[in-house]
């Protein structure tokens, strides 16, 4: 019987202390000779032994790619708790490479010492489910406290987390009947040694855990079945996996085929048999399975039925492409908890797939085609506002694993760019050479959002938005292929990318020409704002009068009780010239009182770390307006003064654009609104207050920034796009996506269609 | 004036955040780079927000060089004596000898008990770290024939294997601050490792503190010298002088010397995560604090 599992193969290292160098020369060389896995053995009670969990996570540290293994740990040694944190740090320090196997122990002595009394048969099984179940309730995303009482473990109410990186599988090993029971309810792998198998003991084995498995509701392929094995290399042959490799192959392969093993992993401390194992018997094993059996093996990953239970209707999760099935989070999974949401907004998509190249997109989106009933939102950084790139029971296709960064031509300043690359990590990339792209004012955004949308950043006004830098795009269109679009090849596509973007696909790839950016002035002023209207409006005038290389962004919040407004601006000047930078800040300095001030001569790079690396965890729905202005008029500012007054908006923010913004044509990109000296957004929990104020400012807007806005009436499309960008996008729409696919974000299909669909 | 004559050490005490996955191990590898002595890092396995500081030092030391790692320090009721001692010895063997042994009797004791851990009152816990150690100490003492016999009132071991043997002598720093504990520190201890900002009334409080420690250790027929004298500082660097580590960086590394020189502390332990201040505290303060306890003595 075989269960359909793609074949793995691993090492098991024995850490002798007499030789703790060759121990980590072993793992190295085990990803070095391509194994899957590498194991380690854990002898509690040997004196020369050295410690499993500090031996793993070295390796961790010395190593790239290979998987990392316990073989196997005492249960008993360990608090299940702290293995549980334990397991999650090395599984996140190892980006997803730790499985946990687990053991009943030969010693059962909660200190790690000898004992008279290990503990056996159905104690021993019960106590390792037991620390099965914590450790399981500890990974979960699930909030509050963890209570577990068990008949040998206790957790009296500790949080729960962190999650690992990835859904760390948890083997076990046993071969009496409470353990291989246990292994059929609870486990994700069943760990042997050949060495201790009698002939016909695998199929019992194997028919007692599957058992176990179906009365629990779960599918025996949930469990995949390992066995350590050992051998020597000869000439001829004399014995059980002694001989040459052939018949190392064909000693093997009734294991694959009858009994249903899945990964066989080598103990030896030669290197010689690793590699002739790795060289040799791998390659003909893996030959020798697929001719035996054609059709079964499979690389999709099996989920547990607790997993499954928490499925969302409508979504043909067995469907998924085996492509990328090894790249998409259930609500089930460990790490959906760190997927689930976006940096302002709650939800719980019923699937998150993270697509790992250009070929898992063009999968992805052909999955989502299936499904075009679902909500289908397209995350990068997952800081969208308008786009909505989480939902609830929908499909999301998560770009972040698709994030290199590349210089394509260094005399010409071209850089691919992929759309899950932060800002933060651009700027890291980019100042390597002396240059910045103008982003937004954050680095935790991610590319693909902003770069198809506009890019209001800190050097706007001297070097232009983000998209004006774009000289190429790799798209992925809602029929599945791939194209290239630039000013030479596919130019109106090219042209809707810039301003319009989630509306024709997933872009892939981005080319930008990037400016040289040496040292930069950054001031950050605290300053009186109590007289709010008159504050806008200086400020407004000395933004506009600034030289280009000036770029100033206001915040004003809600005032305190009994507090008046405080501004805050920032401002950047695109100049390593101290003389310049004073000369620059100073009209911001005069703008009213100034309560604390922050200049620096620093680096476009410094400015936009201002991220960190957390995972998004937003709450609820997000509400947001936002308008293009061309200038700070008096009317506009006492509008605006009554509405940060009013407490109706916790985030008031207004950003310079103009300069080389408005140097382009306004039909030179779907972004249209190149007048604009100004774009103004206001966030705000309650939508019905903020929208009671901000009727009164919309009049003097002419257009919005969509990225900055929730509202999803259609009305809004008109202003997000004037008559003539509008009526050339639907044209545009009509022909790449005329099943309105991408209907996300300012969906600019015709209302027609969109009540037609 | 108390100075017990070692080279002074220049640390960093890192938070084991885990989000980012990578920042502790990212400081810990600048402060390598810089020159640093040594990283730690508390240990609070019922923090779900932290790395669990057993697997991040092991990640740390086979990411690092040069430095040395410890914990800042652990958390004894949550950590397995004998497992420990193992732990502590493959690390040091793995690191070629850079792994020091900072440990605690734990506090934060619902915290604990929830995990699943022992509750024990302040007494018990001196008790209970009295007898870690020694079976710390015994298993590390691969030579001695026999198993390791303990019976302790909280840790017994019944004939347990000893080894692996440490690479080099493994300090055990105590984090310590009563006057039982400070002799236990005396008694039992290679170091002494508490936080400047424990003391209420300030480093004056050092002087009655060492007292204990000496006395501790005198009783036990150990030269005071045998035991290490570290603090966890914190502080900020700024153009002109406010205040103890609150300046610019030639005041902080004459106050650093004056500490060694009046209360004897030579281990200075950084508690931040500004890559800029790991690197100024490296280049700017441990070099020229050096200077002045040399040209001092």
């Amino acid at each position: 019987m075989n269960y359909g599992h793609s074949l793995e193969f691993g090492t098991l290292i024995s850490p002798a202390s007499a030789s703790s160098g060759a121990v980590v020369e072993r793992a190295v060389q085990s990803e070095r000779y391509g194994y899957d896995i590498v194991t380690v053995r854990e002898n509690p009670g040997q004196s020369d032994g050295l410690d499993t969990w500090t031996v793993m996570s070295w390796i961790a540290g010395r190593t790239n790619r290979i998987r990392i293994s316990s073989n196997v740990m005492s249960a008993p040694i360990h608090t299940p708790a702290v293995a549980a944190r334990a397991s999650a740090s090395l599984d996140l320090l190892s980006q997803g490479r730790f499985s946990l196997a687990l053991g009943p122990g030969t010693a059962w002595d909660a200190q790690g010492t000898a004992s008279d009394h290990p503990l056996s048969g159905p104690q021993a099984a019960a106590a390792v489910e037991e620390v099965v179940e914590i450790i399981r309730n500890m990974w979960s995303s699930e909030q509050g406290n963890l209570r577990y009482t068990g008949d040998y473990y206790r957790v009296e109410g500790t949080p729960r987390g962190p999650e690992p990186a990835h859904e760390v599988p948890i083997w076990l090993s046993g071969l009496d009947q409470p353990q291989l029971r246990l292994v059929g309810r609870e486990s994700d792998g069943w760990l042997s040694s050949a060495a201790d198998m009698v002939p016909g003991q695998f199929a019992a084995a194997n028919q007692a855990i599957d058992e176990a498995a179906k009365q629990a509701g779960r599918d025996p392929r949930e469990i995949r079945r390992l066995v350590n094995i050992s051998g020597d290399f000869r000439p001829s042959s004399s014995g059980f996996l002694v001989g040459p490799s052939q018949q190392w192959v064909e000693e093997l392969l009734p294991l694959v085929v009858d009994d249903g093993v899945g990964t066989f992993i080598l103990e030896t401390d030669d290197d010689a048999t690793m590699r002739q194992f790795a060289e040799e018997v791998i390659p003909g094993l893996r030959a020798a399975a697929d001719r035996a059996l054609p059709s079964e093996l499979t690389s999709g990953k099996i989920r547990r039925a607790s997993v499954r239970a928490r499925r969302a209707p409508g979504i043909a999760y067995e469907d998924v492409p085996a492509s990328i099935a090894d790249h998409v989070i259930e609500p089930g999974d460990v790490g959906y908890g760190s997927v689930r949401s976006t940096y302002l907004r709650g939800g719980a998509p019923g699937l998150v797939i993270q697509p790992r190249d250009t070929a898992g997109v063009i999968d992805a989106i052909r999955f989502a085609r299936k499904h075009p009933d679902l909500p289908f939102g397209i995350r990068s950084g997952g800081h969208g506002i308008s786009g909505r790139s989480t939902n609830r029971d929908g499909i999301v296709i998560d770009l972040s694993r698709l994030n290199a960064i590349e210089v394509l031509d260094a005399d010409a300043r071209l850089v691919r760019i992929e759309p899950g690359a932060r800002w933060v990590e651009v700027a890291a990339a980019l100042s390597e050479h002396g240059w910045a792209l103008s982003s937004g004012d954050y680095g935790g955004v991610g590319v693909g959002g902003l770069a198809t949308t506009g890019g209001i950043g800190f050097l706007g006004r001297e070097h232009g938005l983000t998209i004006d830098h774009l000289r190429a795009v790799e798209i992925v269109l809602a029929n599945g292929t791939v194209v290239r679009a630039s000013d030479t090849e596919n130019e109106d596509l090219f042209w809707a990318v810039r301003g319009a973007g989630a509306n024709f696909g997933i872009v892939t790839a981005f080319e930008f020409e990037v400016d040289e950016v040496a040292e930069v002035g950054w001031a950050q002023f605290i300053m009186d704002a109590g007289d709010t209207a008159d504050f806008l409006q200086k400020w407004g005038a000395t933004a506009e009068a600034a030289p280009r290389d000036t770029t100033s962004f206001l915040i004003l919040g809600a005032p305190r009780p009994g507090e008046p407004v405080i501004a805050s601006v920032m401002t950047m000047v695109d100049s390593g010239d101290p003389e310049v930078i004073v000369q620059r800040l100073q009209p911001f300095a005069d703008i009213s009182l100034l309560h604390q001030q922050s200049v620096q001569l620093t680096t476009y790079r410094a400015v936009i770390s201002n991220a960190a690396g957390q995972s998004n965890q937003g709450q609820g729905e997000p509400v947001s307006r936002s308008g293009f202005i061309e200038h700070i008029t008096p009317g506009f500012a006492r509008s605006a003064s009554r509405l940060i007054h009013s407490g109706a908006t916790h985030f008031f923010q207004v950003r310079s654009v103009g300069g080389a913004v408005s140097d382009i044509d306004p039909d030179a990109t779907a972004y249209a609104h190149r007048s604009a000296n100004f774009s103004v957004v206001a966030f705000a929990s309650r939508r019905e207050r903020l929208d009671a104020h901000w009727a009164e400012l919309y009049p003097h807007f002419d257009g919005l920034y969509l990225s900055f806005e929730t509202d999803q009436d259609p009305a809004r499309i008109e202003d997000a796009f004037p008559p003539r960008t509008l009526a050339r996008l639907r044209r545009l729409k009509a022909q790449y996506d005329p099943e309105n696919l991408f209907n996300d974000n300012f969906n600019v299909v015709d209302n027609e269609l969109r009540s037609a669909s | 004036m108390t100075d017990y004559g070692h080279d002074p050490l220049f640390g960093v005490f890192i938070t084991p955040t885990n989000q980012p996955v990578t920042q502790a191990v990212d400081l810990a590898v600048l402060a390598d780079r810089a020159g640093l002595d040594l990283a730690t890092f508390q240990d609070h396995p019922y923090q779900p927000r932290f790395h669990d500081t057993w697997t991040l030092l092991s990640y740390v030391a086979a990411r690092t060089e040069r430095i040395r790692v410890s914990g800042n320090v652990l958390n004894l009721p949550l950590r397995q004596p004998a497992v420990l001692a193992r732990s502590a010895a493959s690390l040091d063997l793995l690191s070629g000898g850079r792994f020091e042994l900072g440990i605690g009797s734990g506090g934060f004791w619902d915290a604990i008990e929830a995990m699943g851990g022992r509750r024990l009152n302040p007494g018990q816990s001196v008790q209970a770290l009295d007898e870690a150690i020694q079976i710390i100490r015994g298993i590390w003492d691969a030579d001695e024939r026999g198993g390791l016999r303990f019976d302790g009132e909280f840790y017994q071991a019944a004939g347990a294997k000893r080894g692996p043997a440490p690479a080099h002598d493994i300090g055990v720093w105590i984090g310590s601050y009563k006057p039982r504990m400070l002799r236990l520190t005396g008694r039992a201890g290679d170091g002494w490792l508490p936080s400047l900002a424990y003391l209420q009334s300030g480093p004056s409080e050092l002087t009655e503190m060492n007292k204990y420690i000496d006395e501790g250790a005198e009783r036990a027929g150990r030269d005071p010298r045998a035991v290490r004298r570290l603090l966890n500082i914190s502080g900020q660097f700024t153009a002109s002088a406010r205040g103890l580590f609150v300046g610019p960086p030639k005041d902080w590394a004459e106050q650093a010397a004056g500490l060694t020189l009046d209360y004897g502390i030579t281990g200075f332990i950084l508690a931040t995560d500004d890559p800029n201040a790991i690197e100024y505290y490296a280049a700017e303060v441990a070099p020229a604090a050096r200077e002045l306890i040399a040209a001092e003595r």
